[in-house]
């Protein structure tokens, strides 16, 4: 059966700082006690604090950014354990479970474009995936800056969580609300047809996509119609991020690579899957 | 170490520690997390005959103070676990307990048989107690004939040590563990996650796809507590503590009312190397307790209310 990566440890980290990112997000920065190995992007960790203070599970985050030995994490203050963690004061120590996951494909510079499709929190693996992919992934060829379209996509102007610095990592970066606040007024994949109808972003492309399920569920919609290779970084809900629990199924695609199980774990299997491996219709209709 | 190995009815354990059903893996995945040297054995999750693709999700909720969960039993079969996840098991460094699971008595003594043979099992746990398959009916588990049943099936079926793993969902869990003892069993894990729910006013709808589910984790640790307890008093087979154990003092707590081992489930996901640590720190609290001899004090439990007949 799947079994969490080679790499990931259960280790206590200690809170560096916690700071405000937009309306309602904040950057966690862990010290993570040793030195990690750099970390693919869109790869995540487990987070809990060690105090009493956060619910009994933890909870699952991309990494946001890996510097200076630190860990960040994009976090949106949401429910009980998102607060509890955006909260945590300086020092105190916060249960880190990882690296876990498989992070990106090789976002390589030898193909069509990429577009990156970022919704609301789910912008956090890009920063890293950006970085990466300039500086060369897998032994392939880094990316030009034109060849990096990120769309980042958000309700209001102050959801898009440091759009400036993200567009600062030089790339084309473009930004979408859906009260026209900033940028473009609409979703993000009506940005991109924006954006090819003009011509700035070219008609073939490869799609990597995070953000609302509604998003990716269009964003596969779209990759079919269009016969593009698109990846989506999924979030469900998780018991463990190991591979223990069983309680982050995704439906597998009738006759795709998977089809052998009707699902797969996200933690351990994913969170990145390509459109041919899963299948979100199915998940229509269960309960939030 | 030694100190704290514990007699299971046939087996020794180095220490009292178990990992639960259907929270630390179905083979190896773990052994970087915890080396299973740490354990006093590792418990499968629940092996069925034919592969089981799960429940719809949503799967998990979390409450105030546990987890709700509706996995229904996603496995891929016993042929897949023969064939793929024991032979990797063979040279683990604990004992293997392969817990199974089934709707129907004959399918409980098929699993038996086929696993008798194999050489990387050292015991069979029966799971008579899920409650997330057949809409939360539980019929091994809420009647003792039916529980006999099947425990008296698989004892027919294989040599090896065999413990059942009963239900808190009953009114009387003492006649049930009679009833398996009668039966056969080496050993009682008591007790599998309580029925429960949780719903979301506002859209009226259900946490659960299933509605109802498991609920384990630290809230459960009373009601667990008190299920072991009239298990120990009501049988002389072996009782392994199981619900909401997470450090030193939970696991000492089923000890002392007589439970001779303890399983960790739901704590795995808040930490799933804590287990690892679990028997050093069990042999620390025992330490600074100046209990020198766990055997003599498992079971020392004084409870005046029960002498004066309460």
């Amino acid at each position: 059966m799947p079994a969490p990566p080679q790499d990931a440890r259960s280790r206590v980290a200690r809170v560096v700082r916690c700071t405000p990112c937009g309306a309602d997000a904040f950057v966690l920065e862990l010290d993570p006690g040793e030195e990690l190995a750099p970390v693919r992007a869109s790869r995540f960790f487990m987070l809990r604090r060690e105090d009493g203070t956060s619910p009994l599970v933890p909870r699952p985050f991309s990494l946001y950014r890996q510097q200076r030995g630190n860990l960040e994490f994009l976090i949106k203050a949401m429910g009980r354990g998102t607060r509890a963690l955006v909260s945590a004061p300086a020092g105190s120590k916060v249960r880190l479970i990882g690296p876990l996951g498989n992070g990106w494909p090789t976002i390589d510079g030898d193909g069509p474009d990429w577009v990156m499709l970022a919704g609301g929190v789910g912008s956090a693996p890009f920063w890293m995936g950006i970085e990466q992919a300039q500086q060369g992934m897998d032994g392939k060829t880094p990316v030009r800056k034109q060849q990096v379209h990120l769309l980042f996509g958000a309700a209001s102007s102050d959801l898009l969580y440091d759009f400036k610095g993200l567009a600062g990592l030089g790339v084309s970066a473009h930004a979408a609300t859906m009260d026209g606040s900033h940028g473009h007024r609409g979703h993000v994949l009506s940005l991109l047809a924006q954006l090819q109808a003009s011509g700035k972003v070219p008609e073939r492309v490869r799609l990597l996509a995070c953000g609302p399920e509604r998003m990716l569920e269009a964003t596969a919609h779209l990759a079919f119609e269009r016969g593009w290779d698109a990846w989506l970084s999924m979030e469900t809900w998780m018991g463990c991020g190991v591979g223990i629990c069983n309680g982050c199924p995704i439906p597998t695609r009738a006759g795709g690579p998977r089809a052998g199980w009707p699902n797969v774990k996200c933690c351990v299997e994913g969170p990145v899957f390509h459109v041919r491996e899963v299948d979100l219709a199915r998940r229509v209709g269960a309960p939030t | 170490m030694a100190r704290l190995s514990v007699q299971l009815g046939p087996l020794v354990l180095r220490n009292p520690v178990m990992s639960g059903s259907g929270t630390y893996g179905h083979g190896r995945e773990m052994a970087l997390m915890c080396p299973p040297r740490h354990l006093g054995a590792w418990v499968s999750k629940t092996v069925t005959l034919e592969p089981r693709p799960g429940n719809p999700m949503p799967r998990m909720a979390e409450t105030e103070a546990g987890l709700l969960n509706s996995i229904g039993l996603e496995n891929r079969g016993l042929e897949y676990y023969l064939s793929e996840i024991l032979p990797s098991m063979r040279d683990l460094d604990t004992l293997v307990v392969t817990n199974i699971g089934a709707e129907c008595v004959e399918d409980f003594g098929t699993l038996a048989a086929r696993l008798d043979g194999e050489a990387a099992v050292d015991a069979l746990e029966v799971n008579l107690s899920c409650p997330n398959v057949g809409g939360g009916r539980l019929p091994f588990s809420t009647d003792a004939r039916m529980a006999a049943a099947a425990i008296g099936r698989v004892r027919a079926a294989t040599k090896k040590p065999l413990f059942a793993k009963l239900s808190p969902n009953v009114s009387d869990i003492a006649s049930i563990a009679c009833a398996v003892e009668a039966a056969g069993a080496d050993g009682i894990t008591a007790v599998n996650t309580l029925l429960g729910m949780k719903v979301d006013w506002r859209s009226r709808r259900p946490a659960l796809a299933t509605v109802q589910g498991g609920y384990s984790g630290t809230g459960i640790k009373p009601v667990a507590l008190r299920q072991a307890w009239m298990c120990c008093k009501a049988v002389k087979i072996p009782v392994i503590g199981c619900g909401g154990i997470a450090s030193a003092d939970d696991a000492l707590e089923f000890m002392v009312v007589g439970c001779r081992a303890v399983q960790v489930g739901t704590s795995n996901f808040s930490d799933p190397s804590a287990i690892g640590n679990l028997a050093q720190a069990i042999e620390h609290a025992l330490d600074q307790a100046c209990i020198a001899d766990l055997e003599q004090w498992i079971g020392s439990f004084d409870n005046p209310r029960a002498l004066a007949g309460a």
